[in-house]
């Protein structure tokens, strides 16, 4: 298998090409999707306005990206107000630097963290671990992730790929436990070791899901616990977010509460959500709170009037369980942090389109994830929008290294399709190439059809010439 | 040279100075689901919420106040707690007025590795949702945040009148002017601490509770 | 059936070239619910391959045809959810072209899939058709997603004496193709494909239908592969079947 630290998206083919091999992750893949779908059906069964709730919070995420830098300005406002301290990174590797910074000013060496797609785009990890303060990956599945020096697979279960044996002689290589693969076991050695660096911890670190702008209000969804106690036990809590991620009312929370569990996990509510409104001073949690406003491509995105939309999602995983594409190949093959239907136009926008213009062709354009999303995006259209600008290019960039032959190729369809003696002719010509085996094996389009396909048969003449002028 | 800030927002206004370069489409009016609900009679909640809790690997009972200490006090000898981290809110105090004395209790800030330590927690809740059944913990009306998440067990109390049908009515009620002062951390909890990261199985309690009990305390 | 209708046949590249028999069936089967049919054999195809595959240029170029030679016709009836789809998307090809986009419009709201056509603009569900056989219907992804297309052929298979209409659990799962999908990512494709195949062959069924060309295409093309003997056809030959 390609190590996943030198997958790139624009090796997709290789990639995907090599998950398919790897029953263990295809099995894996396919019980994780299926058993998500299953659960996120039932879930949302119970919520009968379920495409009201979808259509308002879809209207709720367009109004505040049009404006985003107003409710940035405000959100950012309040939560200074009650006691946080805003800072804003034009890219990754300034977010990174000022989390270097304010972990290096507090001597901070010992720093745990919960689950955060934002850090993982930014590498955050590998920066401080440049400092010597790298974090404690706390989300169980993160953490097995990190011990094994490899890059999560799906976004709610980042080690969907292992076996319970992996992960069991993983711990006993790492940890020197006793050997067992019993899941229950396993997961009571993680909360004891986890737990001895919750207790040592100096500066905790976490993702914001949602950030609100008319209380500066900051919101954290989870299951284990992992970041509850991230952002408690530490005297410094830092929190990286996209700042795609606010939104403007305290009350819009509810309506992105009913969407974004019944859409990932299939639950009512995830076990824990804390919302956290800058310092408690007198209380239980952290002397202080910093949160990185990251935008590193976002902004572009922002203003860009027809791709805006990408900037809606709510990272739930719903578009990657259900599409049949990331079913079969999962996470790895897409060479980014952000796999599936939502990576394949997410990840070309924040890389650049010529880094990643395999991604908006991985895709059937089935529509299954723009079925599920729960703040209903047109992947499909927005994936059709991508592979025009990899042929045409946009104002400001070229058009993207696609295959000549497939640039001439549609050329010439093109041509051939607008004068119906010339597509008979093309029609003719297309048959007789088809009938010859050595060209079937060997003539590019056809021979990519017959790596894993025989070639269709037609049922003798062709309508048009049945038909020839002919009306009935 | 400009700061990330001001350069982070003038790429977002796209070369305008200020405001939308276009209307922005409309912000819809808040949707809170309990304003297109009817009251709820109060055993329906009950049954709502047990069998939410229930779902989730929780339970909850309903105990007359007068009731509570030696409920509270079977519970932990049956469980055999021997040191509680303890929230400051009253209800707590009373709850434990019975509990024998072989049972230590610890306050919100005693130390760290000692409240680490603790087998039981107990607090109240400011209010429970019927519908996920849910518990709102809210820092502004008590000190809970570590008892609630850092020993094995969890016990939750909350007053019956606090019982609320939906989501909807707790943000409705949090975020009301004349609320006591607005909480800097507000806690949902959903039953117990969870992860399915190991083949999908189900393991309960892996970082946080993974016993929760909820006792509705019948204030009336 | 008070009014005669007289629809125009549009047979898409794939049902012209390779299921002639299921475009024949098509026009026989809207004959037999009482329409007038016609075919114009100046028509090619609807644009699609270079849409989907961002040639905007080239697909305008063929979908301007499309819309010069049916904009008069009084309905387009296509035996194909993709390329239905595909009419119907085409607004968003010409939204650069204002004074294009009303006939685009226009004709994209007169262009129907067969079982839409049969059975919301006609509506016709009993065609006097009879078949013998176990059939899994596949639900191809764009008369499904995107024109809703799920209760209609189920109803018109319904009337279909000695027909056994067989629900899969991956009915409505995609069957891979994906038109440049299928030979850009051959493998993936058909991997998606044999997750489908695996729940079928279990079934036992004789016939897997559509109303897509192009999934059947895919489907039988695998199955041959795989040694599966199950029969593809498409929606129209078994309405036309007696």
């Amino acid at each position: 298998m390609t190590p996943p630290d030198e997958a790139h998206p624009n090796a997709f083919a290789q990639q995907a090409r090599d998950a398919l091999q790897d029953e263990v992750l295809t099995g894996a893949l396919r019980r994780a999707t299926d058993l998500f779908g299953e659960r996120r059906r039932a879930a949302i069964a119970t919520v009968p306005d379920w495409q009201e709730l979808r259509e308002h919070a879809r209207k709720v995420k367009a109004h505040t990206l049009a404006q985003l830098d107003h409710y940035l300005e405000r959100f950012a406002a309040n939560a200074t107000a009650a006691g946080a301290t805003v800072h804003w990174a034009r890219d990754g590797d300034e977010a990174c630097a000022i989390v270097t910074r304010i972990a290096a000013e507090r001597s901070a060496s010992r720093l745990v963290k919960s689950k955060s797609m934002a850090t993982e785009e930014i590498g955050l990890n590998e920066a401080l671990a440049a400092r010597a303060r790298e974090p404690v990956e706390t989300d169980l599945g993160e953490w097995i992730i990190q011990l094994a020096g490899e890059t999560p697979s799906h976004i709610i279960v980042p080690a969907i790929h292992k076996t319970r044996q992996q992960i069991g002689r993983l711990f006993v290589d790492k940890l020197g436990i006793p050997p067992t693969d019993d899941p229950d076991a396993l997961a009571a050695a993680a909360r004891t070791r986890l737990r001895a660096h919750f207790a040592a911890a100096d500066l905790g670190i976490s993702g914001v899901n949602f950030g609100v702008a008319e209380t500066g209000t900051i919101l954290i969804l989870e299951n284990e616990g992992n970041a509850r106690m991230t952002t408690t036990l530490p005297k410094t809590h830092v929190a990286v977010m996209g700042i795609e991620k606010v939104i403007p009312r305290f009350d819009d929370l509810e309506v992105f509460l009913r969407l974004l569990p019944r859409s990932g996990t299939g639950q009512h509510l995830t076990t824990y959500q804390s919302l956290l409104t800058g310092t408690d001073p007198g209380g239980e949690g952290p002397d202080e709170l910093h949160i990185v406003l990251l935008d590193n491509g976002r902004a572009k995105i922002a203003v860009d009037r027809v791709m805006r939309e990408t900037l809606a999602c709510i990272r739930c995983g719903a578009c990657l369980n259900a599409c049949p594409v990331y079913q079969s190949v999962g996470g790895h093959a897409y060479g980014s942090v952000y796999p599936g239907p939502i990576g394949a136009i997410l990840t070309p926008q924040l890389q650049g389109l010529e880094q990643a213009a395999a991604l908006p062709f991985a895709s059937t354009l089935c529509g299954a994830c723009k079925d599920v999303c729960p703040v209903a995006i047109d992947i499909p259209s927005l994936l059709l929008e991508l592979r025009r600008r990899a042929v045409d290019g946009t104002p400001g960039q070229r058009p993207v290294r696609l295959r000549r032959s497939e640039r001439i190729a549609f050329g010439l369809w093109s041509w051939f399709a607008r004068g119906p003696r010339r597509f008979r002719f093309a029609a003719r010509l297309a048959r007789i190439a088809q009938r010859v085996p050595l060209l079937s094996r060997l003539l590019p389009p056809l021979s990519a059809w017959t790596r894993t396909r025989e070639l269709p048969t037609a049922e003798g003449r062709a309508f048009r010439d049945r038909r020839r002028g002919g009306n009935r | 040279m400009t700061s990330a800030r001001d350069e982070i927002l003038q790429r977002l206004r796209g070369g305008r100075s200020t405001g939308p370069c276009s209307a922005p489409p409309p912000l819809p009016t808040p949707r809170l689901r309990a304003h297109l609900s009817q009251p709820i009679a109060r055993e329906q909640l009950v049954a709502t919420f047990r069998g939410q809790l229930a779902q989730v690997g929780a339970r909850a009972e309903v105990v007359a106040r007068a009731d509570l200490a030696a409920r509270v006090a079977a519970l932990l000898t049956d469980a055999e707690a021997h040191n509680i981290a303890c929230s400051d809110a009253p209800l707590v105090r009373d709850a434990l007025a019975s509990l024998p004395a072989s049972i230590e209790t610890l306050p919100p800030d005693a130390a760290r590795e000692r409240l680490l330590a603790c087998d039981t927690g107990i607090s109240s809740a400011q209010w429970a949702v019927a519908e996920t059944g849910t518990l709102v913990l809210a820092s502004a009306h008590e000190r809970h945040r570590l008892c609630s998440l850092l020993p094995d067990r969890y016990l939750a109390l909350v007053p019956m009148s606090r019982l609320v049908g939906h989501l909807g009515d707790v943000f409705s009620r949090l975020h009301e002017p004349s609320a006591s002062p607005t909480s800097r951390a507000i806690t949902f909890v959903t039953g117990p601490s969870r992860t399915a990261d190991i083949e999908l199985q189900l393991v309960v309690g892996v970082h946080g509770p993974k016993d929760v009990a909820v006792l509705l305390v019948d204030d009336l | 059936m008070s009014t005669r209708r007289t629809v125009s046949l549009f047979a898409t590249c794939l049902g012209d070239q390779l299921r002639a028999d299921a475009v024949e069936a098509a026009a026989a089967v809207l004959e037999r619910a009482g329409c007038a049919v016609q075919f114009d054999p100046r028509q090619t195809c609807c644009g699609q391959p270079a849409f989907n595959s961002g040639y905007w240029r080239e697909a305008r170029a063929v979908a301007r045809r499309f819309v010069d030679l049916f904009e008069h016709v009084e309905a387009v009836v296509v035996p194909s959810g993709s390329c239905t789809a595909m009419v119907h998307r085409l607004p968003q090809l010409f939204a650069d072209d204002p004074d294009l986009l009303p006939r685009v419009r226009a004709v994209a709201t007169k262009t129907f899939e067969l079982s839409q056509f049969l059975v919301r603009e006609l509506g016709v569900t009993d065609l006097d058709a009879r078949l013998d056989a176990r059939v899994a219907w596949h639900d191809a992804c764009h008369g499904l997603r995107e024109l809703g297309v799920r209760g209609e052929p189920r109803a018109l298979l319904a009337h279909v004496r000695g027909l056994e209409l067989i629900e899969t659990r991956t009915c409505e799962a995609c069957c891979g193709f994906g038109g440049t999908f299928s030979i850009k990512l051959p493998e993936v494709s058909t991997a998606m494909l044999d997750h489908k195949l695996d729940e079928l062959q279990a079934a036992g069924v004789d016939v897997v239908a559509s109303l897509d060309a192009s999934c059947l295409m895919q489907i039988d093309g695998r199955m041959r592969r795989r040694g599966i003997r199950v029969r593809t056809m498409h929606l129209a030959e078994i309405l036309a079947a007696r």
